[in-house]
């Protein structure tokens, strides 16, 4: 499936909806997605990932440079990622710094 | 599986992707087995194209096949790039994985999802061609 990502703004809240296969090739338009939200200064910074199918080292090195570009104060919340995607979240040791969460609800 | 040939560039992960995942599902491999390694084929792919190619300023292609034994299946990924071993690059270590996201290094982690991906990993390079070549076992199978 094609990778799109779709950004949502929302009370400083960065909402964004991730599909289909995150890798070297679609990187590139996931970090510029990144950058659109991180110019708006959001406080936190939602993933909605639950129909991303793929997910290589190019996307965990594009939530690093989301971090590093937003500040350690805004959280990182990783949502309804199942299956071989969060098992490659979690051998990677991205669980130690996101919240992994299976829903999300406004707060 | 008749192997394919593809230009060296990012586009052709898809094609490349979708290569791994027929052989895979031939193979009979479990979920995880048959996504680590889809991963691990197209991080060694990303590395051919990247390194291997567009940072010395060269074009080619990849050739990729896929070898079906009674117990593996064998992907490998042949280049005429510039010489690159995978394992040259340092895989983070547990400390490294422990660490906040914001102190993380972006190196190392491609060649850490290979090894983690598949049960064997090799690199050789012969008659100016890399081989990367990658082993998942296939599940056991009890005849009567």
């Amino acid at each position: 499936m094609a990778f799109d990502a779709k950004l949502a703004m929302t009370d400083s809240i960065a909402k964004i909806t991730l599909t289909g296969s995150l890798d070297a090739s679609s990187a590139p338009r996931f970090k510029e997605v990144i950058e659109q939200a991180a110019v708006q200064s959001p406080t936190r910074l939602v993933l909605l990932m639950k129909d991303l199918e793929f997910l290589a080292s190019a996307g965990l090195r594009v939530l690093i440079f989301a971090k590093q570009k937003m500040g350690a104060k805004v959280d990182i919340y990783v949502v309804g990622s199942q299956g071989p995607v969060l098992g490659t979240l979690e051998m990677s040791g991205f669980h130690h710094s996101v919240y992994i969460q299976d829903t999300y609800a406004d707060a | 599986m008749k192997p394919i040939c593809l230009p060296a560039t990012l586009d052709s992960l898809d094609e490349i992707g979708k290569y791994v995942v027929a052989a895979t599902t031939e193979a009979g491999l479990d979920t995880k087995a048959a996504y680590g390694m889809r991963l691990a084929v197209d991080e060694i792919a990303t590395n051919i194209i990247t390194h291997g190619y567009e940072e010395a300023g060269r074009s080619g292609e990849i050739n990729l096949s896929g070898v079906l034994s009674d117990s593996s299946l064998t992907m490998v990924l042949e280049d005429t790039g510039i010489p690159f071993d995978p394992r040259s690059q340092a895989a983070p270590d547990e400390d490294d994985l422990c660490l906040p996201l914001e102190e993380r290094s972006i190196g190392g982690l491609g060649i850490f999802l290979v090894l983690k991906g598949v049960d064997d990993f090799s690199y050789e390079y012969a008659e100016g061609r890399n081989r990367n070549i990658l082993v998942a076992k296939r599940p056991l199978v009890v005849n009567g």
